[in-house]
C-alpha cells in the first residue's frame, strides 16, 4: 500500500523510538514489558443485508485480531521512553508503533509527553486496543468511528484533587498524516494544526469527561469515482468551469476547519456499571456531514459474569455544498443547473449515516487476566437503494471475543 | 448434645480465630512522620490517584503477589475491587503511561521486611505478622 512520504518519516520517528528502547534494554536499565492480545470473530444473520462491525458472512469468522507490546524504558528518574507495537489481522499482522513517545514526569501532578500519541478524543481512547480493560469487544461504532486515533506532537497531562474531586487535564498539539477509506478509495488524508483539551472530574464510582479538538482537515478525495467515468476531482473541476468554484471548493476536503465535541459519563459502583457519550463533529465547510453521535451502557456485575446492554445511535445531519447555485438554469453539456444540485445533494447525503444500535453482551472473567465476551448487535438502519436492487438495512451480528492482557 | 454443643463452641472458637488472623494491616516504615491513614488515603495510593502521603513525603505501595489472602482482602476492602476489576482498572493506565500499577512485593513475611528497610513504602500484611519493625497506620476489620 502506498504511504505518502511524510508518513513514512513519523514510522522512522516511532521507529527511533523503539530502536531506543531496545538500546536501553541493552544496557540493562529498568525496562517494563506488558502486552495484551484480542482473539475475536462473529458473524450475521442475514448475508443479503448490510454488513455491521466488520461482519458480512452468515459464517463466523475469526479476522478481529490483534496483539499489543509495550515497552518501557526508564531513561532516567523523570524520563521514559514508551512504544507500543500493535499487530493486527486486518492489516495482515504488519507491525505498526501506534504509540511511540518520550515522556517526561516533571512532578507528581504533571506530565510533558513527545513523539506518537493517543488522541483524547473518547472516554476509551486510551485503551481502546486493550479490550480486556473494559466491558465491550469494542466500544459502540456508531461513536467510536474517527479513523484517526492519534497524533504526532506533543501533550501536557496534569493531575490533581480539587477539593474532594480527582480531575485530570490533557491538553496536545500536533498533526497526523494517514490514509482512509472514503466511498470506497484509498485517500490520502491529514489533519495540520490539529489541537485539543479534554478534562475529567470524578470521584470513586463516577467521572465526568469533556473534550474539544480542532484541526485544520484535508482529505483527497479527487479520486472517489461517482460514476464509472467521473470522480469527485472531475466533478469538482466541471463546477469550477461552470463558473461554481465556491461550490467545486465545497465539494473537496481542504484545509478544512473541524472541530470535535464530546461528553462523557462513566459510573462503575462494583456491583453497577454504566457508561454514556455524547460527540459531535463538525466538518466546517468541508462536504462531509456534521455527525451526531451517542450511546448509553448500563451493566450488573454477578461473580465472574458481567451483563450489559447498549443503546446506540448515529443521527448525522447533511451538509449542503450545493448552496448558491440557482435552481433550473439552462447549463451547456450538462443540461441544468439542477443536475448539479442533484449530484452534489447526492454525495452529501452519502456521507450520512443513520442508524440505531441495541447491543447484549456479556464479559466472563475466566480468570485474572482472561476475559470471554459474547455480544450481540440488533441494527436498524435505512434500507440502501441501488441500482441494483435494495439491500435491507436490518442486520443482526454474534461476535465473541477472547481478550487478555499480561 | 452435650457432644455436639463443644462441637460447635470450638467452631465458634476456631472460626473467631480465623477471623482474628485474617485481619490486615496497613504499614508503613517506623519514621514515617505519619500515624494514621483513612481508607480513602489508602486506596488513593494503591489506585495512582495520589503520590505522596498526606504531608508531602513520597510514596511507594507495595503489594502482595497475585493470588494472596492479604492481597484479595485489601483490594475487596479498601480499593473495592475484586483481581480481575484491580487488573482491568490498572490495565488502563498501564498501557497509556498514564499510571503504573503498585510492584508484587511477594508475601506477608517479604512486604513487612521491604517495608521494615524502606522509609517511603507503605504495603499490607496479615496482622500477625506485624512486630516493631513496621508502623500501622491503618487496620481493614
Amino acid at each position: 500500500m502506498k504511504k505518502i512520504s511524510s508518513n513514512r518519516k513519523k514510522n522512522h520517528l516511532a521507529l527511533a523510538i523503539a530502536l531506543l528502547l531496545t538500546a536501553s534494554l541493552a544496557t540493562a536499565a529498568d525496562v517494563n514489558f506488558s502486552g495484551f492480545l484480542s482473539v475475536g470473530g462473529g458473524m450475521v444473520d442475514d448475508e443479503d443485508a448490510v454488513g455491521y462491525g466488520g461482519y458480512d458472512e452468515d459464517d463466523l469468522t475469526f479476522d478481529r485480531n490483534l496483539l499489543g507490546l509495550q515497552v518501557t524504558g526508564q531513561v532516567n528518574e523523570k524520563v521514559t521512553a514508551t512504544a507500543q507495537l500493535i499487530a493486527r489481522s486486518n492489516n495482515d499482522y504488519q507491525v505498526d508503533a501506534e504509540w511511540a513517545y518520550l515522556s517526561w514526569q516533571a512532578n507528581d501532578s504533571i506530565k510533558v509527553r513527545a513523539g506518537r500519541l493517543r488522541t483524547p478524543f473518547y472516554m476509551y481512547s486510551d485503551f481502546l486496543d486493550v479490550g480486556y480493560s473494559y466491558t465491550w469487544i469494542t466500544p459502540p461504532q456508531e461513536v467510536y468511528y474517527l479513523p484517526f486515533n492519534n497524533v504526532d506532537g506533543v501533550d501536557i497531562y496534569l493531575t490533581g484533587t480539587v477539593g474532594i474531586f480527582d480531575t485530570s487535564l490533557q491538553a496536545y498539539f500536533g498533526s497526523f498524516t494517514d490514509e482512509l477509506t472514503f466511498s470506497g478509495a484509498i485517500a490520502d488524508a491529514e489533519t495540520r494544526n490539529q489541537m485539543g483539551l479534554s478534562g475529567t472530574i470524578g470521584k470513586d464510582w463516577w467521572t465526568l469527561r469533556a473534550a474539544y479538538h480542532q484541526a485544520d482537515l484535508t482529505v483527497d478525495v479527487t479520486g472517489s469515482p461517482l460514476s464509472a467515468t467521473t470522480t469527485i476531482g472531475s466533478f469538482a473541476n466541471t463546477l469550477r468551469a461552470l463558473g461554481f468554484g465556491n461550490n467545486a471548493d465545497r465539494l473537496l476536503v481542504e484545509e478544512d476547519d473541524v472541530t470535535f465535541t464530546e461528553v462523557g459519563l462513566n459510573i462503575d459502583t462494583g456491583r453497577f456499571v454504566a457508561a454514556a457519550e455524547h460527540v459531535e463533529f463538525d466538518p466546517g465547510d468541508a462536504l462531509l456531514s456534521k455527525n451526531i453521535r451517542e450511546y448509553v451502557m448500563a451493566g450488573v456485575r454477578a461473580g465472574d459474569w458481567l451483563f450489559h446492554v447498549t443503546a446506540s445511535k448515529a443521527k448525522d445531519e447533511v451538509s449542503h455544498p450545493e448552496t448558491g447555485i440557482p435552481v433550473g438554469q439552462a447549463l451547456p453539456v450538462v443540461g441544468s443547473t439542477n443536475v448539479l444540485i442533484g449530484t452534489l445533494q447526492a454525495i452529501a447525503q452519502s456521507q450520512v449515516v443513520e442508524r440505531d444500535v441495541l447491543t447484549f453482551g456479556t464479559r466472563w472473567d475466566v480468570t485474572t487476566g482472561t476475559a470471554i465476551k459474547f455480544q450481540f448487535d440488533d441494527v436498524d438502519s435505512p434500507d440502501v437503494v441501488l441500482p441494483t436492487g435494495t439491500i435491507s438495512g436490518q442486520q443482526k451480528v454474534f461476535s465473541v471475543a477472547v481478550q487478555t492482557v499480561f | 448434645m452435650k457432644k455436639l454443643l463443644n462441637s460447635l463452641a470450638l467452631l465458634f472458637v476456631l472460626v473467631a480465630a480465623n477471623l482474628a488472623f485474617a485481619e490486615v494491616a496497613v504499614i508503613v516504615h517506623p519514621s514515617l512522620g505519619v500515624d494514621s491513614l483513612t481508607e480513602d488515603d489508602v486506596s488513593r495510593l494503591f489506585l495512582g490517584k495520589a503520590k505522596s502521603f498526606p504531608g508531602g513525603a513520597q510514596a511507594v505501595p507495595i503489594n502482595q503477589n497475585e493470588g494472596s489472602a492479604s492481597r484479595d482482602k485489601f483490594n475487596e476492602a479498601v480499593c473495592k475491587k475484586n483481581a480481575s476489576q484491580y487488573k482491568a482498572y490498572w490495565s488502563q493506565l498501564v498501557f497509556t503511561g498514564k499510571g503504573t500499577p503498585p510492584k508484587d512485593g511477594g508475601d506477608d513475611a517479604a512486604v513487612k521486611s521491604l517495608i521494615a528497610a524502606n522509609p517511603n513504602m507503605i504495603g499490607y500484611v496479615d496482622s500477625s505478622v506485624v512486630d516493631a519493625s513496621v508502623k500501622v497506620v491503618y487496620k481493614i476489620p
